[in-house]
């Protein structure tokens, strides 16, 4: 009977862990070899010259678990016959983690062996036990499955020692979701390529042109407003940052070239938390900002809501002043108020929310249909 | 599936099976997340090793039957350290909750986000994770409001709010037990009941004007009710009369693709949605201008040409 490459690796792997694990001293790579089955298999550390083959094996090996998070330590230059490897327990594994309460302290039971008796011991209170439930309550909740794939691995691990099903259990908060959230594998593959800075390439259906064309994109990251994840990227065929709606993305491709070597940088002014800051559609656009003054003439809860998002004008108490780029958007967001706000200036402004009434009685006078 | 996936799988279940003893597979299955198959599917391929040499003693021992799993090992005793992506996204939802809460619990808040750091693997690529994400849920309201009825909520208390509908002229005062918060589509919503109103009700955060913890206690609905409620009720108006929107061809894509429906022949989409707050329906027409016209119930399309009347003056 055979083994699949998978359940192979995973045995290498394991193989590898224990070894490195088992010893408080660094390995040189013909050491750790000898704790390895399948690095034996092809003769060449026996003779005391590993392979090319082997060493390409290891090096992708070693790769592969730092990926995964597992600390290995290089002693010297990476690749030289004389470089060694370690990996300290205390840094692999996880400290014991106790929780403080009014009546004492609740310790997990440590394991008295070589190895685990050094682990650091970190004490959580019973606040901050909760917050870490419902902070990780809460981001699964967002739809991306490859965060919430980290938190619940995250979860696990915690809850080996501490009691977080219990502290989230008061948690009543929901975020609803969208009808359409986004493909997993779109969200696999935008986390790989913003890792890796590697550049991608997708389906993306347009809305406004109801089409669906190629794109392509370097990832400056990922960010969850309104209900829905964006991925914003330098747009390199338009030469622009741009944000792409992940429920509209499909097919991503990944660049495959030079694996190991990011494709681009992010500029450094760039803030994902700044550019994902929440915005009315009308204060989004290339469009030069006009200032908008609009009078308050309602007093329902809606038109004081919308009326908190403008600035106060001086001297006007019933006036407020919103900066706009998509002059537009603004008039059809200020006519869904009917007439408890209403633009006094600019002018174009003002001409521009007539004409959206007219047209919009227009419609139930004369029967057009929408 | 893939090999790292599968080890830090084997990684989190091997510290909860490795005292020597059989452990029932359902119950490490439900532990570690994951179902049974692929926990049994997991442990075998460590435990089954056809291409080791003879005599080779296993770093970890592994014995699966169809009901019970059991290891013996010295290693994987305690799980692996948190990951840097791990932390990452925990401290996503840390940074949520920090917008939602009073800032008298902000402090706990902190010092967990400083315990896990202390609970991760360090690796030089570590700093690459960091900003990858970031996201937000308040877009609309007060935080403050937000965090009087959050700690209310969680200490069964209840709270005077001062609110103004949608379509109210003035605010009124009512006793609301808040027994959830929900984010849709930009907006906080407190699921209450409403002891003014003797009923549960849907509040909009971005109308609550002021909210104050009372002393006195309330014990909560079901949690079955709330959440249906939750998952049910739309976050707009009122259930029981409807109104008929339909939407031209320019927009009814996106109004598709955020509620559903099918469009008709020549590209418009119409939507039916509950009504019981006419001044709901004539903003939620009016928002979409000569895009969105009311097909029924008559007097709503009344009211529209009524207001656009009124402001065309």
């Amino acid at each position: 009977m055979t083994t699949s490459r998978t359940t192979q690796k995973v045995q290498r792997w394991i193989d590898l862990l224990t070894t490195l694990l088992s010893h408080n001293f660094p390995l040189t790579f013909l050491d750790l070899a000898r704790g390895v089955p399948q690095y034996l298999a092809d003769g060449s550390v026996d003779r005391g010259e590993p392979s090319p083959t082997l060493k390409r094996m290891f090096e992708r090996d070693k790769l592969e678990l730092r990926s995964m998070g597992v600390p290995i330590e290089t002693i010297g230059e990476e690749g030289e016959e004389d470089t060694s490897y370690r990996l300290r327990p205390g840094d692999f594994y996880l400290p014991y983690l106790a929780v403080a309460s009014q009546r004492g302290t609740l310790k997990p039971k440590k394991v008295d062996r070589h190895g685990y008796r050094s682990l650091a011991e970190l004490t959580f209170d019973a606040d901050e036990l909760v917050a870490v439930a419902e902070g990780a309550a809460r981001a699964r909740q967002l739809g991306d499955p490859v965060l919430r794939a980290d938190v619940d691995a995250a979860v696990r691990k915690l809850a080996v020692d501490l009691p977080l099903g219990a502290a989230s259990a008061g948690d009543a908060t929901y975020v609803r979701q969208p009808r359409s959230s986004g493909d997993p594998a779109t969200f696999e593959a935008l986390s790989d390529a913003l890792f890796r800075q590697k550049r991608v390439t997708f389906d993306y259906r347009s809305m406004g042109r109801d089409e669906t064309a190629r794109r392509a994109a370097e990832p400056y990251g990922l960010f969850f407003i309104n209900g829905h994840w964006y991925l914003v990227g330098h747009d390199t065929e338009r030469d622009a940052l741009r944000n792409f709606r992940v429920s509209r993305m499909g097919a991503v491709k990944v660049n495959a070239a030079r694996e190991g070597t990011p494709d681009y940088s992010i500029p450094e002014g760039f803030s994902l938390r700044e550019h994902a800051r929440s915005r009315n559609a009308w204060e989004l656009g290339d469009d030069q900002p006009l200032e908008a003054i609009v009078e308050v003439r309602g007093t329902s809860g809606a038109a004081r809501a919308a009326a908190e998002l403008g600035e106060p004008v001086e001297g006007n108490p019933d006036r407020r002043c919103y900066e706009v780029r998509r002059r537009d958007v603004f008039a059809r967001w200020l006519l869904s108020f009917a007439g408890e706000l209403v633009p006094v200036a600019p002018p174009a402004l003002v001409e521009e929310f007539r004409a959206q009434v007219a047209a919009t009685r227009a419609r139930y006078v004369s029967g057009a249909r929408a | 599936m893939s090999a790292a996936d599968q080890l830090k799988r084997i990684l989190t279940v091997i510290p909860r099976l490795a005292d020597g003893e059989e452990h029932p597979v359902e119950e490490v299955a439900r532990l570690a997340g994951i179902d049974r198959l692929r926990l049994v599917a997991d442990l075998t391929s460590v435990s089954e090793r056809y291409d080791t040499p003879g005599g080779w003693v296993d770093g970890v021992a592994i014995t699966v039957d169809p009901r019970s799993v059991s290891v013996r090992t010295s290693h994987f005793l305690r799980p692996m350290r948190l990951t840097m992506a791990e932390l990452c996204a925990l401290e996503l939802g840390l940074g949520l909750l920090r917008r939602e809460r009073h800032e008298s619990e902000l402090p706990a808040i902190e010092r967990a986000s400083e315990r896990l750091r202390k609970a991760i693997t360090e690796l030089p690529q570590n700093d690459r994770h960091e900003g990858l994400r970031v996201a937000e849920l308040a877009h609309a309201g007060d935080p403050a409001h937000l965090a009087t009825l959050s700690r209310a909520r969680r200490a069964k208390r209840k709270v005077r709010l001062r609110y103004r509908s949608g379509s109210a002229k003035a605010s009124s005062d009512r006793v609301i037990c808040p027994h959830a918060l929900v984010h849709s589509a930009g907006s906080w919503y407190v699921v209450a009941y409403c002891e003014t109103g003797e009923g549960m009700r849907i509040f909009r955060l971005d109308r609550v004007e002021a909210a104050t913890q009372l002393a006195e206690e309330f014990t909560p609905s079901a949690d079955a009710d709330v959440a249906r409620l939750v998952a049910e009720r739309p976050f707009v108006g009122e259930p029981g009369r409807t109104m008929t929107v339909r939407y031209s061809p320019r927009i009814a894509r996106w109004i598709r693709e955020r509620e559903g429906g099918e469009l008709d022949a020549d590209g418009s989409l119409v939507r039916e949605y509950p009504l019981g707050d006419m001044g709901w329906g004539v903003r939620h027409v009016l928002q979409y201008g000569p895009d969105a016209e009311v097909l029924e119930p008559t007097e709503l399309r009344k009211e529209i040409v009524r207001r656009l009347e009124r402001m065309a003056v």
